[in-house]
């Protein structure tokens, strides 16, 4: 009972605010844990420098290439990253929550929501990052075969991005088109 | 979505919205044609000027059709070649102040249902109807539901990945310039000098990469599905 009672005082409390400090203080939350996604990219972007200073040196006539496909490679990894900016600076600079209709902690628990739902990126920047540290080490084994390479390694990570689609278009969804509220 | 929308230019009698989006694709639909028209006004055996630059492309459309389907299906090539020059240019539109209209779900999931319905289409004209159908429940009948929802989820993740990532690369790129703005202003220099070179690396980037990158990826993966199905 003491637990229940706590987090009814909680929300309480939170109910004594502001409409619009509650939906800003959300937001700021919100954007602060999209971020959380660069965790993703940098591991990626970090194996696949790795492997590329591998493949150079295993292989430095072809150390031309296989910087090509590195580099190739972790420009796509980037892209969760950019996606959990982009939201974060929805969230920031073009707020749409805070204009909408409805209850005060729904809006508030989207803005966290969408947040939180982006650090999906983590995944894609990681599988991107190791698909085009493989792609590097390829390209030094096999300089002949870069463009096959290349073009096998951008349509495997185009794949590997669709968790991180999805959860771009949930964060999306909850920003500007809330379903949650129709339904109170 | 406010803010970011496309804006509406005017609204015809019925409630049909004539938006951005679609100015611009009509805009990018009649710049093609006409480069077509020229380029193939005067076609001759030994190609001169212009019409090595086709025959570049035209050959590299059609080699990387055949192999990535094989060469009894040569004859998408050109269904192919439309969508990367339609894809590139709306992505490309961008570089030129005009909204791209990929950053539209409108465009994007309309391109990604005509690849659904090549999908299911080419392999029901393939394998038969009822085959076809029977392949949904492989390797076993409990996986139908299952087969259903990642046949429906591939034009949703292939529309949305392009809308994504051109949409993205749009928000950033007003936020940053609007924020170049307020710098200018803020250092008391009426005249916008900070928009002139500085945001040219990052169109290289939002624009120019990942515009021809996705153009690829989104053609790439419907030649691969469509083949996948009739295979």
């Amino acid at each position: 009972m003491e637990d229940a009672n706590f987090i009814i005082r909680f929300l309480n409390w939170l109910m004594s605010f502001d409409r619009k400090v509650l939906i800003l203080a959300a937001s700021a939350i919100g954007a602060g844990l999209a971020m959380i996604a660069g965790i993703g990219p940098g591991i990626g972007q970090g194996y696949a420098a790795g492997k590329g200073a591998e493949a150079v040196g295993m292989n430095p006539k072809a150390g031309k290439q296989a910087t090509m496909v590195m580099l190739l490679g972790a420009a796509v990894a980037e892209t969760s990253g950019i996606l959990a900016l982009v939201v974060a600076l929805i969230l920031l600079f073009g707020n749409p929550i805070i204009t909408q209709e409805g209850a005060v902690l729904v809006l508030a628990a989207s803005a966290i929501g969408a947040g939180i739902s982006m650090i999906t990126g983590v995944g894609p920047g990681i599988g991107q990052g190791y698909a085009a540290g493989k792609g590097a080490e390829a390209a030094a084994r096999r300089p002949q075969y870069q463009s096959n390479i290349i073009r096998a390694m951008l349509l495997g990570q185009a794949v590997a991005q669709s968790t991180g689609i999805y959860a771009l278009i949930i964060a999306l969804v909850l920003m500007f088109a809330n379903p949650l509220i129709k339904l109170m | 979505m406010e803010g970011f929308g496309p804006k509406i230019i005017l609204e015809l009698p019925g409630g049909i919205l004539i938006t951005e989006t679609v100015v611009n694709t009509w805009i990018i639909m009649v710049l093609l044609s006409i480069f077509s028209i020229i380029a193939t006004r005067r076609l001759e055996k030994v190609p001169r000027g212009l019409q090595n630059v086709i025959e570049l492309l035209v050959d590299g459309i059609n080699k990387l059709t055949i192999q990535t389907m094989g060469e009894d299906k040569k004859s998408f090539a050109p269904y192919i070649g439309t969508l990367l020059l339609f894809i590139a240019c709306a992505n490309l539109a961008g570089l030129f102040g005009l909204r791209p209209p990929t950053a539209d779900i409108n465009t994007t999931l309309g391109l990604a249902l005509m690849t659904f319905c090549l999908i299911h289409g080419n392999g029901m004209r393939r394998k038969g109807v009822l085959t076809y159908l029977k392949g949904f429940t492989q390797p076993i009948p409990v996986m139908l539901p299952l087969n259903i929802i990642s046949e429906i989820a591939t034009p949703i993740s292939l529309s949305f990945r392009l809308f994504g990532n051109i949409t993205g690369g749009l928000i950033m790129m007003s936020l940053f310039y609007s924020a170049l703005a307020a710098f200018s202003t803020k250092l008391g220099i009426n005249i916008p000098v900070l928009q002139a070179a500085i945001p040219s690396v990052f169109h290289l980037y939002f624009d120019l990469f990942a515009g021809i990158l996705q153009s690829f990826i989104f053609s790439m993966l419907t030649m691969v599905f469509v083949s996948g199905a009739m295979d």
